[in-house]
Order: C-alpha cells, then sequence, then structure tokens
C-alpha cells in the first residue's frame, strides 16, 4: 500500500503550495505517473479521496495521465519504446528491459516518475 | 439558506508545478550513499517476499564475513525484533528499523539507522527490507546493490508476478533450491524469467541448508 504515502506526499506537496500562495481551494491536480513506477491509479485516487476530507483539497479531482517508458540501449544507442514480454500470463504485457534491438540490458529515460503536474486552484 | 459562491474563471488559477514526489526519497538516498562512500563503507539492501530466507541469508554471509570486515546489519521489520535478535547473536552491531503499518523501508528511516552506528569500524551494512515484493522497489536507500531473494517455495511463477521487483535489482537470489524437488520447482525456469525482464544481470542459486551458493554470492557482493 505504497499508494498511500504517494497520496499523502501529495497533499503534503499540495497544501504547502496552497499556504505559500494563500489559495483557498483546490479544483484539480494532474500527476504523471511513469509507466515504471508501480503506483495504482484507482489505489491512489482512493487514498486521495480518503485523506483530503476535511481540507481545502475536498472534493477536488485527481487526473492521473500515465506516461509511457521510454528506454536506452549503451550497446546499440536504439532509443524508444521497451520490449515487452506479451506471453507471460499477465493481465498486460510486462514491460521489460531487454533491448528490442540487440537483447542487451537498456536503461530507463522515461517512465519512471510520479510528477505533479499542474495543479488548478481558487484564490 | 446556505449562500453559495461560484468562483468566476478570473479567479482560477492554473499552475505548473512539474514536482517529483520520489525525489524527496531520491535526494536522502543520495545523501545516504555520500554519507556511506565518505566512510567507505559498501550497503546491500536485501529484498525479498515474507519467508523468502532473507534473514537465513544475511545471518549465513555475516558469519562468513565478519572475521574479514566490520559488518552491520539493518532489521526492517514491520513489528518483531525477531530478525534482528538472530543476527545480534553473531556479536555484530544490528539496527532494528520498525515500520509499524510501513510495507517498506525508506530513505529517511536508513538515514536514521546511519546517525545510530559508528561508521569508522565498518565496511559493509546488509540493509534487510520488509517483506514484500511490490513496495520497496520504489524507494531506493542509497545502498550499492540492491539484491532480490526469491525462493523455490514461493512457486514457479513468482517472477513474472513481480516483475518490477526484478527490474530495479542489481544481483538476484534463488534460495532454498534444496527444495526445488520436493516444490517441483524449476530453478533455471526462475532464472530465465529474471533474464527475460533484465539481460545480463547476475542469478545466483543458494541453498542456507547445504550450504551451495554461498561463496558464489560472497564473491559477487564483494564485487559490487
Amino acid at each position: 500500500m505504497h499508494e498511500l504515502s504517494i497520496a499523502s506526499a501529495v497533499v503534503a506537496s499540495v497544501l504547502e503550495f496552497l499556504d505559500k500562495h494563500g489559495a483557498q481551494k483546490v479544483l484539480t491536480v494532474r500527476l504523471w505517473v511513469g509507466e515504471l513506477s508501480h503506483i495504482e491509479a484507482e489505489q491512489l485516487r482512493f487514498c486521495y479521496m480518503a485523506i483530503t476530507q476535511e481540507t481545502a483539497m475536498e472534493d477536488s479531482v485527481l487526473e492521473i495521465e500515465h506516461i509511457r517508458a521510454v528506454v536506452q540501449c549503451p550497446c546499440c544507442s536504439y532509443k524508444g519504446r521497451p520490449k515487452y514480454w506479451e506471453d507471460a500470463l499477465a493481465a498486460a504485457p510486462i514491460p521489460t528491459l531487454e533491448c528490442p534491438q540487440c537483447r542487451r540490458a537498456v536503461e530507463v529515460v522515461e517512465g519512471n516518475d510520479c510528477v505533479i503536474r499542474t495543479i488548478q486552484f481558487i484564490a | 439558506m446556505i449562500q453559495t459562491i461560484e468562483a468566476s474563471p478570473d479567479e482560477i488559477y492554473d499552475i505548473e508545478l512539474e514536482h517529483s514526489l520520489l525525489e524527496a526519497n531520491a535526494k536522502i538516498a543520495k545523501a545516504n550513499r555520500s554519507l556511506l562512500d565518505e566512510h567507505g563503507v559498501t550497503a546491500i539492501d536485501v529484498m525479498g517476499a515474507i519467508g523468502s530466507g532473507k534473514t537465513t541469508l544475511i545471518g549465513r554471509l555475516v558469519g562468513r564475513l565478519k572475521h574479514r570486515f566490520g559488518v552491520a546489519v539493518f532489521n526492517g521489520d514491520a513489528t518483531t525484533s525477531t530478525d534482528a535478535d538472530l543476527i545480534a547473536d553473531q556479536n555484530v552491531p544490528v539496527v532494528q528499523i520498525a515500520t509499524v503499518n510501513g510495507c517498506h523501508l525508506d530513505a529517511n528511516l536508513i538515514g536514521k539507522a546511519l546517525r545510530k552506528i559508528d561508521l569508522a569500524n565498518l565496511q559493509l551494512i546488509f540493509i534487510e527490507n520488509i517483506g514484500n515484493l511490490i513496495c520497496p522497489a520504489e524507494f531506493p536507500l542509497g545502498s550499492k546493490a540492491r539484491v532480490v531473494v526469491v525462493s523455490v517455495t514461493e512457486g514457479q511463477y513468482m517472477v513474472r508476478k513481480h516483475p518490477h521487483m526484478f527490474l530495479g535489482a542489481d544481483l538476484v537470489v534463488v534460495n532454498k533450491v534444496d527444495l526445488a524437488g520436493a516444490m517441483e520447482v524449476s530453478v533455471e525456469g526462475l532464472a530465465a524469467d529474471v533474464h527475460r525482464l533484465k539481460p545480463d544481470i547476475k542469478v545466483i542459486p543458494t541453498s542456507c541448508k547445504s550450504g551451495i551458493g554461498l561463496e558464489d554470492l560472497t564473491t559477487a557482493l564483494l564485487g559490487v
């Protein structure tokens, strides 16, 4: 349940921002959640809703935009989408760190992070 | 009668923040790493499911290394000190990190633990993470290597069920291989799954019962 830690970090950051800018009420918080971060959107929304009650963020909307992973290969210089493990019997194909071109290990360029992108609020 | 006031569009603001939520932990992890590097200490983060054998494995490694190096252990556990007590029997410094309801260790907790021990006489710290194959992956601690322990008793598909954990690993241990036959689990199959996710990563089969692989693991860890 690290979604609760993430939701707490969102709320702490936004409330700090409100405090600094003398804002009254938050309408929307937009997050970028990387494909390779291990954050489950539904659980995050639930935690967010639970801990924003009776704060200036109550009833605000948490919009989550998924950021696709980008990897780069130090061996063959491939840069782009990761290779997916299609037949892993998983609910969705699993992104891997195998280079789609030369099969060596790639490095992650994008898709690891979780970022508060924008805040919409009433001053 | 409730009065309602609606904000007009010119009173609504949209601000770009670009504030990373994982950065706070990452920053402390970096500070931990600098402190460790300064003292010439290598920290190894050991992660794995409950019952994968992390404590026993760390205990065996400590037994092999404590006469050659200054070794300490941080034991993360939600409630009890049973794991810390087991390691403390070996007379090495142990810090018990009780996360209470927390499902992972984070860099801040490790920073606190680092302030509890004297780093001057240490070369190696094993950090036993909370038994959990999901959450710890998101929170780097400042260690030099992250080791994931998966045991054959967890079944054939443990690796593909928790891919994120293995994507972030530097070394994978397949533990309890003495039980592979009884469990009808293929050690090679588990290793193949790891390599499918992350080619080039070292996978070491071990058994704390028979001692298989412990020499290889010790050598690999000293080389990180």
